[in-house]
């Protein structure tokens, strides 16, 4: 009797969860106190790794540290010229007049645990809802992609990772763009691209890179390298395999991405007040240096302003009073504001 | 006689099931992830013989739903298997007795066997079909495991007293 009605119970309770999502607060509320489980199960773990690092060696200890001073000294070097090309691509972007390439925020992760069942891919990571984390928010770690989340808890949360058989990501070719999609074959070392034709470019050694065409993962980012690529006459298409990029079974350090939630209109708004707000000061001194000075901030709203500077700069010496301010700067709005030309470049004129 | 002694160290009781929580999501190497035993059901499964008055189907279909939150399945799929397994396990109760470890072995591994088939079967209808045959080797392994720890519960129930 007791085992009808809890079964009743439980088929109700899964019915309701999966079409549902009334469950979804019991859940988080749950998951606060036994996803500490997941964090004890670790505790050895992370004691060992805490002993370790206390008494590691000293000449260890100098030696990683040559290494990594050398290793930043490279980054560093690589960054400076990474700011002049981004700044070059969004000169060129802004020619092509389309949409300018915003700077995603990221965010560090710690993976707390591996999903228990062996034929899912799944991990958890120490961030959850009340950090900010979304549903269906990316995850990459140092070389790639590694999944997206798909349960929010308050302090927790559980990423799907690529290799899921239920997983697939859009992807093109970095070499040429072409378009494909990569699903998750189980194995952790392995994608296959679906439907690609036999004669597509396509070999060994290219570079897949997210499209962005799925609208949830940002666009440019190393998913995996092409490992083999069988071409069988008997068969319609090419079979395609790749390595992720990632290391999905072995990091334990991730990032999370926060792209651009904001429709193109709130951008451009945003974008046209940023714009004015670097404006007033220029026009408040008079000088051509304040713009310039605003232009290596490196915040998406402020980026698109750059091509300001040298239209500012010329202006403001020769054109002092504000009267003359909204023609100077509309011009250069009109690329910032990324999609509606007609609502973006109305915002400064009718404040001013 | 039983029912005149005052219950005593019932904690620890739920302190195994604590552990078989953690048990149940520790890191285990990629290879033997398969093999992980169902230690939930395991423990379940002795103090539902040894003590049929306190331990039930109702203790099985909650800790049944902490294992769901846990694994991220859907709320309710675990919390059905443990309880039947549960049931399963009162209902052979005066058998287990009875019978000697090696056949105690076998009635494990049969109804954890049948457990997992019906865990196969709530999986595929809700999308994630598994490889069929490696389903059936964590009931192995619990019923290999069975007589580790009935022997270890029942020490640690006769020094403790509990009841």
């Amino acid at each position: 009797m007791r085992l009808l009605v809890l079964a009743v119970l439980s088929v109700t309770l899964m019915v309701v969860d999966a079409r549902f999502t009334v469950l979804k607060p019991v859940r988080s509320q749950m998951s606060l106190v036994l996803m500490q489980s997941y964090w004890i199960a670790d505790l050895p773990q992370r004691l060992y790794q805490g002993v370790a690092s206390q008494f590691g060696s000293r000449t260890e200890l100098i030696a990683e540290n040559e290494k990594l001073k050398t290793e930043a000294l490279l980054l560093q070097g690589r960054l400076q010229k990474l700011a002049a090309l981004t700044e070059q691509n969004v000169r060129l972007r802004e020619l092509l007049n389309s949409s300018a390439l915003v700077n995603e925020k990221v965010e560090v992760a710690e993976l707390i645990g591996m999903d228990p069942n062996p034929f899912t891919h799944r991990i958890i990571i120490n961030k959850g809802e009340r950090d900010g984390v979304v549903l269906g928010q990316p995850v990459l770690d140092a070389r790639g992609l590694m999944g997206q989340v798909v349960e929010l808890m308050p302090y927790t949360s559980r990423v799907l990772l690529l290799t899921d058989t239920t997983h697939s990501i859009p992807v093109q070719v970095n070499r040429n763009g072409l378009r494909a999609i990569a699903s998750g074959t189980g194995n952790p070392e392995r994608l296959e691209l679906r439907h690609v034709a036999d004669t597509a470019d396509i070999k060994e050694g290219d570079l897949l890179v997210s499209s962005g065409l799925g609208q949830r993962f940002p666009a440019g980012y190393p998913v995996a390298t092409v490992k083999e690529v069988i071409h069988d006459s008997g068969q319609p298409f090419a079979i395609v395999r790749a390595v992720p990029t990632a290391a999905l079974n072995r990091s334990r350090y991730l990032l999370l991405v926060f792209s651009d939630g904001r429709s193109p209109e709130q951008r451009a708004a945003e974008a046209a007040q940023a714009q004015e707000a670097i404006d007033h000061p220029g026009e408040a001194a008079a000088t051509p240096a304040t713009p310039a000075a605003a232009t290596p901030a490196a915040t998406p709203a402020a980026t698109p302003a750059k091509p300001a500077a040298p239209a500012a700069s010329s202006a403001a010496p020769s054109h002092a009073p504000a009267s003359r301010a909204p023609a100077t700067s509309k011009p250069p709005v009109k690329p910032a504001a990324t999609k509606p030309p007609a609502a973006a470049p109305a915002t400064p004129r009718e404040r001013q | 006689m039983v029912s005149h002694a005052p219950a005593r160290n019932g904690w620890v009781v739920w302190f195994t099931f604590l552990v078989g929580l953690l048990l149940s999501v520790s890191p285990l190497p990629q290879f033997m992830e398969i093999f992980r035993p169902l230690w939930l059901a395991l423990l379940l499964a002795f103090w539902c013989l040894a003590l049929p008055h306190k331990i039930g189907m109702t203790t099985a279909w909650m800790l049944g739903l902490a294992e769901d939150v846990l694994y991220g399945t859907l709320l309710g799929q675990n919390a059905l298997i443990l309880t039947l397994i549960t049931f399963l396990m009162m209902s052979l109760q005066q058998r287990m007795r009875m019978f000697p470890m090696w056949q105690q072995c076998l009635v494990i591994l049969v109804v954890f066997g049948l457990a997992q088939l019906v865990q196969l079967w709530l999986s595929a209808l809700t999308g994630n079909r598994q490889p069929t045959l490696a389903l059936v080797l964590p009931a192995l392994v619990s019923a290999l495991l069975w007589p580790w720890v009935s022997y270890g519960l029942r020490g640690l129930r006769k020094r403790l007293k509990i009841n």
